[in-house]
């Protein structure tokens, strides 16, 4: 009886505890969609101010109008379902041979892709344009899909999760004469979707989300991915941050669904949990 | 009936080749500039107009709402520059003195634009020695705003024209209020920051320069003392009189603007821009504003500065003719007419502006244009290494205000540096040799055969069974691999070639200069600094992943609302980071921010945050874990799916308790998700930009001064790329042997790490 009171208490302060972060990370949140409502002149309000005086839907309608945001969004999206799926791909092969093959060269190599994350991309722009220049892609699909393919980020990410799979099924497969390709694609991403799903999610993220890169690689308006439309509310003199904000939040929507309904693959739920005595 | 079948199709050839023709032959002329949703508008009535008068020319807006340097650098290097773009004087400087802007002076002449229609001292800012390098679109002076209802209130008379220093400070004293009685300021007087642009005017009205006439020396100027005592008049009014709220580390000028329509100050040092925001109130009867120049130093020339804007056309335009036609019509009355509506700046057309200003119901134009005779060229578009004497003055006025140094001796000590700055002028010129597009072009072949050979010969090597799986171990990483060496590796080998050059990014002479950029690095205490500003900011990593591994493992759970509490860690991961800057930005605010607010209630600070020198970096941290909880905490719990259940259940019939459970399955069965975000999170924090650039800039003092904003400053203000990025290559071996030393640390005692 007392062990279960204990239990409860710990619970309650757990849930207290989460809780109380989970209302710290909300704040953003509720600036954002807050602010997309405001009046301009109310944004700087102090005490801060939570909720405006009147709720202005027309700022939606005016931010999303004002700039051709059904174009964004499908150079958004065909831009994040290319890399998504090239990334998924090609990271889980090389991560799949990194993780469960062994080969000369292995770890050198791995080294190598992982040495490609030390340099700031600050100093490679401008050879990065420069090459997809001489291939003829500025403004177009080409330069906003193809350098962004392959990533060691994600190939260390799914390496990761491979060394933790069993040996044995894959062991078995082999004695039946099963080939390499088989093992990949049968057994092992099968087995591995909680982390493709994390991937999928941060890619996915990672793509909806690129400013620098859409801005120098694409000069028609028409070309211009969602982040660049916001930034497109901020100019050099003044920010219209009730429109800026209205825009982030309908930019926001299509990543939380995804996160949202891609839960279930990375979280199978687990019945026993870690903190039951 | 054959001869007209066989005739029509000729006509229809010919037609088709004539219709091809004439599609080749128009030209497209790129524009870029910055802009939104309101220059649509504008761009279709610039395109229209200018294609009725030219019909074979196509006029394309490119829109860079943000990092407008970097985009249009980039495009100048990379071979393929607008064909027009607009210059301000943000971007300027980088332009002044090298061999990059066509000379508009021939073509005004020989195609008949009349120049006399602008401002000739808004005109002159873009001549360089005897090159006119842009057509003037628009200007403004830096002016006082003020806010009548505050004044009324008060009961103190609007400021008046030949105002002076004195009467500044004593309305600013009166204007600074605890208006609701409660004990704190609510008001102040003025507003003030370490911005250099707005500073500028005020030691010009002291008599002062921070530059000889020539440009060539800052000893005895900057540090004379009709400059020192005009920054130090503008110092005191934060330190001493008190009547400016704390300035931002990194200014934001939306801020300011709307610290001003909100009443938080009364009186505002700025442009005309800052008029567009404040109209749409004015309109509406919600504020009262007048404008006023800048208080005078009696005994002195009035005189303010003056920035403009205006377009320019690169020397690689293809079209150059037509593309100065184009600048010309863009800088010209019928583009200007429309544009003033939008009312940016003032139009640099003289009968426009005082069309306008006659206009004006509340005549706040019209002290504008009073104050252009007295208006003064900013240094920004006559002396080339504008950008780091800024950078300097700008550091030293921090040492004065937040380190209390003397100011003499600052300023003494930035005149010095400066000067070495100046002498350092060594512009060496090469050649063009080969084209850079040929350059990484050859890297990438280069290294692409030597990847190939590399593989087959180690497939060579190894013999039957596993020569096959070497094989096949090939095949599966070959199209990563390629994409690797070809988008990322060929660029860093670039820059790899750049570390041992000189090169200003918007020539194409490389000079080599050998291992200097890496001795250079030796003596810069900055570098050194900025990398252990770096290596203390990567202590947020452990912090963050103990946080985001409790949270996962308490979200691990299968209960009812527990998706929509994952989903709420998550949100700071998705939030577009513009708001999240915002927020904690407020939240920081040392006089107007949430973090006060609440720890004031219980008695607790204030605290100066970002502001502070010993405080700001770990504000900064603490905003990163807060940031990172979300995305940390997904990895670890796909992380968390691999553990079988049946370890736990065996675990509770040998009695375990939780905090067993933990320590002996959950974490080491977990340690290559640990691994991967200990590693990834230690190489992206040491390569902290985007914070820093958002929320202070490297400032206050340094204090947060990162290496790779330190490289960011180095490479796209100072334009040294080649020093860019051998500083690049020694923070890539830094954070080498970081992780190669955790990857020792992880190896021990484990199958795999």
């Amino acid at each position: 009886m007392r062990a279960n009171f204990g239990h409860i208490v710990i619970r309650i302060v757990i849930y207290g505890v989460l809780l109380f972060l989970a209302l710290t990370m909300l704040l953003p949140f509720i600036w954002m969609v807050s602010t997309s409502f405001m009046d301009r002149y109310e944004v700087y309000s102090y005490p801060p101010k939570f909720l405006p005086d009147k709720f202005l839907w027309s700022n939606y309608k005016e931010a999303l109008t004002s700039l051709p945001f059904d174009r964004f969004f499908l150079n958004s999206l065909i831009m994040s379902i290319a890399i998504v799926v090239g990334q998924l791909l090609f990271c889980s092969q090389a991560a799949y041979a990194f993780a469960r093959m062994r080969f000369p060269g292995r770890d050198k190599l791995f080294l190598l892709y992982l040495s490609t994350m030390m340099i700031p991309g600050i100093v490679t722009l401008i050879p990065l344009f420069l090459l997809v220049h001489a291939l003829g892609w500025v403004d177009t699909y080409w330069a906003l899909i193809v350098p962004s393919l392959s990533s060691v980020f994600g190939i260390f990410l799914l390496r990761q999760f491979f060394l933790t799979l069993p040996k044995e099924l894959e062991d078995a497969a082999r004695i039946d004469g099963a080939s390499e390709f088989w093992i990949y694609w049968r057994i092992v991403l099968p087995l591995s979707k909680p982390a493709l799903a994390t991937f999928g999610i941060f890619s996915f993220m990672g793509t909806w989300r690129m400013l620098l890169w859409p801005l120098i690689a694409t000069r028609s308006t028409e070309m211009r991915p969602v982040e660049v439309g916001i930034a497109m509310f901020s100019t050099h003199f003044s920010t219209n941050w009730p429109y800026q904000m209205a825009a982030a939040v309908v930019v926001m929507i299509p990543i939380l669904v995804v996160f949202f309904f891609a839960q279930k693959y990375f979280i199978k739920g687990i019945v026993m949990t870690g903190l039951k005595g | 009936m054959k001869s007209t079948l066989f005739r029509s199709i000729i006509i229809l050839l010919l037609a088709i080749l004539l219709l091809n023709y004439a599609w080749a032959e128009k030209i497209i002329l790129h524009v870029a500039g910055w802009g939104g949703p309101r220059d649509r508008e504008m761009w279709n009535y610039i395109s229209k107009e200018f294609e009725r008068l030219h019909p074979n020319i196509i006029v394309k807006p490119i829109h860079i709402p943000t990092n407008y340097k970097e985009t249009v650098l980039t495009s100048i290097a990379g071979g393929a520059p607008p064909d027009v773009l607009l210059l301000d004087s943000v971007i300027i400087p980088s332009f002044v003195g090298k061999d990059l802007l066509v000379n508009l002076t021939p073509y005004a002449e020989s195609l008949g634009i009349d120049l006399s229609i602008y401002y000739q001292n808004v005109l002159d800012i873009a001549r360089f020695g005897d090159t006119l390098y842009a057509f003037p679109k628009g200007f403004t002076p830096i002016m006082m705003y003020y806010n009548k209802e505050l004044f009324d209130q008060a009961g103190i008379p609007y400021p008046k024209d030949g105002w002076t220093w004195s009467d500044y400070l004593e309305l600013a004293r009166k204007l600074t209020r605890d208006t609701d009685g409660d004990g704190r300021i609510d008001q102040y007087g003025t507003m003030f920051g370490n911005e250099f642009y707005l500073i500028q005017p005020w030691i010009w009205a002291n008599g002062g320069d921070i530059l000889s006439p020539d440009g060539k020396q800052a000893t005895g100027y900057l540090n004379s003392t009709k400059t020192e005592q005009a920054v130090q008049f503008l110092i005191d009014l934060r330190n001493k009189e008190k009547v400016v709220p704390a300035p931002e580390v990194a200014p934001d000028l939306g801020r300011q603007v709307t610290m001003f329509y909100t009443g938080k100050i009364a009186m505002m040092a700025s442009g005309h821009w800052a008029l567009v925001g404040l109209k749409e109130y004015i309109d509406k009867g919600k504020l009262d504003i007048g404008v006023v120049h800048l208080p005078r130093v009696p005994g002195e020339l009035p005189v303010t500065v003056m920035y403009e804007t205006g377009y320019a056309v690169p020397k690689a335009a293809k079209h150059r003719k037509e593309a100065v036609m184009l600048a010309a019509f863009l800088s010209g009355p019928i583009v200007q007419r429309k544009d003033v509506e939008r009312g940016i700046e003032i139009s640099s057309i003289k009968a426009i502006a005082e069309e306008v200003a006659a206009k004006d119901p509340y005549g706040v134009e019209k002290p504008f244009i009073r104050e252009v005779i007295n208006a003064r060229q900013p240094w920004g578009t006559k002396v080339e290494k504008f950008s780091m004497i800024e950078t300097i003055i700008k550091e030293a006025i921090d040492e004065v205000m937040l380190g209390g140094k003397e100011i003499h001796q600052a300023f003494t000590e930035a005149a010095t540096k400066i000067d070495e700055e100046l002498a350092s002028e060594v512009i060496l010129k090469t050649k063009p040799g080969l084209s850079d597009k040929v350059r990484i072009l050859g890297f990438v072949g280069a290294e692409l055969i030597v990847a190939l050979v590399l593989i087959l010969l180690l497939i060579g090597r190894t013999g039957g069974i596993l020569r096959l799986r070497t094989t096949q171990a090939y095949m599966f990483v070959a199209p990563s691999l390629f994409f690797l060496l070809f988008f990322i590796i060929g660029p860093v080998l670039f820059s790899l070639y750049l570390s041992f050059h000189h090169w200003n990014i918007v020539e194409p002479s490389k000079p080599w200069v050998g291992l200097t950029n890496f001795k250079a690095l030796l003596h810069d205490r900055l570098f050194l600094r900025s990398l252990l500003n770096a290596g203390f900011y990567s202590l947020y990593v452990p912090i963050s992943m103990a946080i985001s591994l409790a949270v996962a493992v308490m979200m691990n759970q299968r209960i009812r609302g527990i998706a929509i509490l994952r989903t709420l860690y998550f949100l700071p991961s998705i939030c577009s980071f513009v708001a999240i800057a915002m927020v904690w930005k407020w939240i920081y605010n040392p006089q107007f921010g949430l973090a006060n607010y609440i720890l004031g209630k219980i008695g607790l600070g204030p605290f100066s945050w970002l502001t502070g020198t010993s405080t700001a970096m770990l504000s900064i941290m603490l905003m990163s874990i807060w940031m990172s909880i979300g995305y940390q905490m997904v990895i670890f719990l796909a992380g968390l799916q691999g553990i079988p259940d049946y370890l736990y259940e065996a675990a509770v019939i040998d009695g375990a308790n939780a905090w067993q459970k933990f320590w002996r399955i959950t974490l080491p069965l977990l340690r290559p998700s640990i691994f991967f975000v200990l590693v990834t999170s230690i190489i992206g924090s040491f390569q902290v930009f985007g914070p820093i650039y958002v929320m202070t800039q490297g400032g206050p003092l340094h204090a947060t001064d990162v290496v790779v904003y330190h490289i960011y400053k180095n490479a796209w203000d100072y334009l040294k790329m080649g020093y860019a990025s051998a500083m690049s290559w020694i923070l890539f071996a830094v954070i080498l042997v970081v992780t190669l030393i955790q990857f020792r640390f992880f190896r021990y005692g484990l199958e795999y790490y």
